[in-house]
């Protein structure tokens, strides 16, 4: 599905976010990189309907997400959290049900083939077999493994994922980078990510946006923008990108 | 291993839930006047045929119709209803600790049915006052407070507040009260179901059913709300419709209930906590499994302030008393995370 945001304004006291238009294609990621404070999750909030936005459009292969109503939009776009931080502590396919929001009225319970969904998406994800376990019996990284799963008993083709690797080690930030690029492949998700790795940015991404400041300072595909003038445009420091072994490798 | 542990939660389960119809039974035969189960049998066989029970003395049907089973009843009901009530509140604000008294649905309730009964007699339903002013306070602390769910310490102290400002209002109208007046009232806002009567049973009982179905039926929405907004919001709930439904719902049965026995503190709290200690935070378990605990807890409770003593403890004495030292050792006992 085609997301296209246009002229999308959104103020917190001492912040505002501009993002004149950009595009995100089907079965692409896009990583969104910038300082801290950019307004990057803002801006995944903000296409994702989460925070209400007052100027500006989303349109979802032509269709504007302000004129649907919650479900429907839930059926098209996912908001998918850096972490989560329930009080209570459900199961985890309790926790991985609740996906199906969306499918389900508000005076009625998940059917067979919710729960069916709920644990497909589980299996997607490798965690089938912590079903019954409860979701603070769990590591960090697969917590994001359940935030995923959640995401993916949605059934939305657009994914917004905020920094879903930050505070993972190397191994559990491939692999989860190897799953969000199956999930772009095999269900042809559109994939918008924030990130602060830009090495893993620019190595699974299709597109890269640059914020600063609230504001878009460059957006192209990954391979062609990633560039030494424009990480210290963004950042503010010394950078330097190298190639090694076809990939690419940012000193600073 | 797991299925094992599965069968014998459900197991637990079952008997919470049938549990409830065990002590309305038992319920009825205890109190100053015992009457045996036969007896009881008799007597309410001759409630529907008294010319085949001519044996059965008048008294008994009297007893059980007229003061046990509107009694028995109104315990049932409103053990079910602070239950639920606590357990929908704690998972809308995403938080164990919110119940229907921080909120200051109770005190605006208990202010409402007060300022009815002294000001409009017994005549007018004081489930009117309840109603209109537990909304009123709980609309006060939610629009003062803002985001409520996102600034705990924010809820709680305009909680106090509002909480504090009904009370003063209540004693206002204690002020005014006549003597004879101020007594029942005194006893009515300990908590008590010595009052019981069918007429205000009929004004609460629909309420709370009306009230308990929608919770009942929300429970698994519940489960989404209990997110953070935005996660609810993008699971693609109205987080704003859905949470207006919850509070009028619970705000509807916490001030049916307190209407006519006052304030009864705890069971709204500690209940829904003593579900998810053992059977886990899944509300489609927590509200069914609470509505049948409160209302199991009240009819004990309320069979030992008639059976063990000649003169009633207000059951809200009685519920505060024995049920935080219960709730305090479960806690040590457990020792883990159930919420």
């Amino acid at each position: 599905m085609r997301v296209k945001v246009g002229n999308l304004a959104f103020a917190y006291p001492e912040f505002s976010l501009r993002v004149e238009g950009l595009a995100f294609e089907s079965s692409k990621i896009t990583a969104i990189v910038g300082p801290n404070g950019a307004g990057k999750t803002t801006f995944l909030k903000c296409i994702g309907s989460v925070l209400p936005i007052p100027k500006g459009s989303v349109f979802v292969d032509g269709r504007d997400l302000a004129a649907l109503k919650s479900r429907e939009r839930a059926r098209l776009i996912c908001y998918v959290p850096q972490e989560h931080d329930t009080t209570f502590n459900y199961a985890v396919s309790d926790f991985v049900l609740m996906g199906r929001a969306a499918y389900v009225s508000p005076f009625s319970l998940p059917s067979r083939e919710d729960a069916g969904s709920a644990a497909e998406a589980l299996d997607f994800v490798g965690l089938a077999q912590y079903a019954d376990r409860a979701i603070s019996e769990l590591s960090s990284g697969e917590r994001r493994l359940v935030l995923i799963a959640r995401a993916l008993a949605q059934q939305s083709d657009i994914l917004l994922m905020d920094e879903p690797t930050t505070f993972l080690d190397p191994k559990h930030e491939t692999e989860l980078f190897q799953l969000i690029r199956k999930l772009a492949v095999e269900k042809m998700k559109t994939i918008l990510v924030t990130l602060h790795s830009l090495e893993m940015a620019v190595q699974y991404s299709d597109q890269m946006v640059f914020m600063k400041r609230g504001e878009v300072v460059a957006h192209g595909k990954s391979a062609e923008i990633f560039e030494d003038s424009l990480l210290e445009q963004v950042y503010d420091m010394k950078m330097k990108v190298i190639d090694w072994e076809g990939r690419k490798i940012v000193l600073r | 291993m797991s299925g094992q542990k599965n069968s014998k939660a459900r197991g637990l389960a079952i008997f919470f839930l049938i549990l409830p119809l065990l002590l309305f039974l038992v319920s009825l035969s205890i109190g100053s006047y015992g009457i045996s189960p036969r007896g009881l049998f008799k007597a309410v066989l001759s409630v529907v045929s008294p010319a085949s029970y001519p044996d059965v003395p008048a008294a008994y049907r009297d007893i059980l119709l007229r003061i046990r089973l509107p009694r028995v009843l109104l315990a049932m009901a409103v053990g079910a209803a602070l239950s639920v009530s606590g357990a929908s509140l704690q998972a809308l604000f995403k938080n164990p600790l919110v119940n229907e008294y921080i909120l200051g649905i109770s005190s605006g309730a208990a202010f409402g049915g007060a300022l009815s009964l002294v000001f409009l007699g017994r005549a007018f339903p004081p489930q009117v006052g309840g109603f209109v002013f537990a909304v009123a306070a709980v609309g006060a602390v939610l629009l003062i407070s803002g985001k409520a769910e996102s600034h705990f310490i924010s809820l709680l102290l305009t909680g106090i507040i509002v909480t504090a400002f009904f009370s003063a209002l209540l004693s206002l109208v204690e002020f005014f009260a006549s003597p004879y007046v101020l007594q029942a009232l005194f006893f009515w806002l300990m908590g008590s179901l010595s009052l019981a009567s069918w007429k205000d049973l009929y004004i609460s009982l629909p309420l709370i059913a009306v009230g308990l179905v929608i919770l009942y039926l929300l429970r698994w929405r519940l489960n989404v709300l209990s997110m953070s907004d935005e996660e609810a919001r993008s699971l693609g709930v109205n987080v704003r419709r859905e949470k207006i439904i919850v509070i009028a719902a619970t705000t509807l049965i916490t001030a049916a209930a307190t209407a006519i026995v006052g304030i009864i503190g705890w069971v709204g709290f500690i209940v829904p906590h003593l579900v998810r200690m053992m059977f886990g935070a899944d509300n489609r378990r927590v509200v069914p499994i609470s509505a049948a605990m409160g209302a199991s807890i009240m009819m004990i409770a309320d069979d030992i302030i008639r059976g063990v003593s000649s003169f009633e403890i207000p059951i809200g004495i009685f519920t505060s008393l024995v049920g935080i030292p219960i709730f305090l050792v479960l806690l040590k006992k457990t020792r883990k995370v159930w919420l």
